[in-house]
């Protein structure tokens, strides 16, 4: 990883969509050097946070930051954040190697990029076959690849292990820890308490919009374990801890 | 900018979608200028033939028929980014929309002069072939001709703007096709029914269209025949102007539109 890894930064987030209140004053932050599990049930407005993060999404209020700067502000967007949000946003009549080829250049990345990408979430053999023929395992790496593209400092990545098979969650796992040990920054969304359990250093439990507990995942966990800390925060809804 | 527009030419290329629409819009193109060329003569009411003025703007104005096909191509591009979810990928990339946007305008104007350029170049053969096979001459020279199919090819390019523009306006590939494909043939031709709504005829995009081609010829003949009071169309400069401001509404649309909604 070449770049420098930035912290993330969530402050006071609110969004609306019609009557829909998805976040209420989110607030978090995802330091470089580790990964950062956002942690809530189906609903909670995970997605919503990250669309923020990334631009896609317009907040009612509040602030999200990469570094200090909103992404559409930062010099090089591909170079300091990847990101994967929906593991279908591809073209299906395309190649997995021209979907990253396409992409590559939107980024402004080396050509070397594309096979390099493949390479590192070993989509090689399939480079050739129409994005339409693929697993959803397949398509998660090839949305993995395209978020690595740039050779960013930050990942974002929206329930990065929907749909993978046992060994495919084990090697995401692996990839996550090798990258935040490397210094990077990994912001990862799940609804899954084992997905983050395995992988996350630091949790953000969420619910209806708002962060319930933020802190290692030990912190969080407390003596009753990930899943007894989830349930108490996410089934008692509004209380809060301390952060 | 340059990169980005080489984005999108890439992504164009990407399926060979590209070349079955070239080749349908010169197949249609020559079809309907020598179908029109050979047998109107013989027709029932006959058309005026290739060798006579009238004859030779309506097999013009024929071209103005298939604005159709690359309207539904920038449609598809814009649309597409949507219904594949590559908006996402797209926007992340540059997160600043309008310049995407203004990408694929650029991109697609240059695509759809192509397609123009194809359907006129596949529509005067069929002229060509008509005169040959009534052993007549046309009735205006290759420059006259040439100049007519180049009006037909603009119309082309300003409608595959037009699509890219509706498309950014609506995101849905098949709302978008349904609205855009029943405007143009069905809705906006029942408007001339309309007393109201006749001396509107020149400026909609229809009758901008027909104005632009020519195929105003046809038009009166039909409606002559049929009693129906056809609208006086726009000479082929005022109309092209109509056309384009349509076209700048689009790409206004194309830009504006992006640029603020969210993407979910």
């Amino acid at each position: 990883m070449a770049r420098t890894a930035h912290t993330v930064a969530v402050r006071s987030l609110t969004k609306s969509f019609g009557d829909v209140r998805a976040l209420r004053g989110l607030s978090f932050s995802a330091p470089p050097g580790s990964v950062t599990g956002l942690l809530g049930p189906n609903g909670a407005g995970k997605t919503t946070a990250l669309r923020c993060l990334l631009g896609l999404v317009r907040p009612d209020s509040g602030q999200a930051e990469i570094g200090g700067r909103r992404y559409a502000a930062l010099p090089d967007p591909p170079a300091a954040v990847g990101a994967s949000l929906d593991a279908a946003a591809a073209h299906p009549a395309w190649t997995g190697r021209r979907h990253l080829e396409i992409y590559r250049r939107a980024a402004g990345a080396p050509a070397r990029r594309a096979a390099e990408v493949l390479e590192e979430v070993g989509l090689t053999a399939a480079a050739d076959r129409r994005i339409g023929g693929y697993s959803t395992g397949m398509r998660r790496r090839l949305a993995l690849a395209t978020a690595l593209l740039g050779d960013p400092g930050v990942l974002v990545l929206d329930e990065p292990g929907n749909g993978l098979d046992p060994a495919g969650a084990a090697w995401l796992r692996g990839f996550l820890r090798a990258r935040a040990a490397a210094g990077g920054t990994v912001l990862v969304s799940s609804h899954l308490l084992a997905e983050i359990g395995q992988t996350a250093d630091r949790v953000v439990v969420m619910d209806r919009g708002r962060a319930l507990a933020e802190g290692t995942l030990a912190e969080v966990a407390g003596e009753h374990g990930l899943e007894a800390a989830f349930l108490a925060l996410t089934g008692a809804g509004a209380m809060e801890v301390p952060q | 900018m340059t990169r980005l527009i080489g984005v999108e030419f890439a992504k164009f290329f990407a399926t060979r979608t590209w070349m079955w629409t070239g080749a349908l819009l010169a197949a249609a193109a020559f079809g309907m200028t020598a179908v029109v060329g050979i047998a109107g003569p013989t027709g029932t009411p006959p058309l005026p033939g290739p060798d006579t003025e009238d004859g030779l703007a309506v097999a013009i104005g024929m071209s103005g028929m298939l604005v159709i096909v690359p309207a539904l191509v920038g449609l598809t591009a814009m649309t597409g980014e949507y219904r594949h979810g590559t908006a996402v990928p797209t926007f992340l990339a540059a997160p600043r929309r309008w310049r995407v946007v203004a990408a694929k305008l650029a991109a697609f104007t240059a695509i759809g002069a192509g397609y123009g350029a194809v359907a006129a170049a596949a529509g005067g053969a069929g002229i060509a072939l008509a005169c040959a096979v009534l052993g007549v001459q046309p009735a205006a020279g290759t420059a006259a001709i040439a100049a007519g199919l180049a009006r037909a090819a603009l119309a082309i390019t300003v409608y595959t703007l037009i699509g890219v523009g509706f498309g950014a306006l609506v995101r849905n590939q098949l709302a978008g096709l349904a609205v855009l494909g029943g405007y143009l043939y069905f809705i906006d031709p029942m408007l001339s029914f309309f007393p109201v709504l006749g001396p509107l005829q020149p400026f909609l995009p229809r009758g901008a269209t027909d104005g632009l081609t020519g195929f105003g010829a046809l038009a009166e003949r039909v409606a002559a025949e049929s009693g129906i009071a056809a609208p006086d169309l726009l000479a082929p400069g005022p109309a092209a102007l109509v056309l384009l401001g349509y076209a700048l509404l689009a790409a206004a649309a194309a830009v504006a539109l992006p640029v603020r909604r969210d993407v979910v």
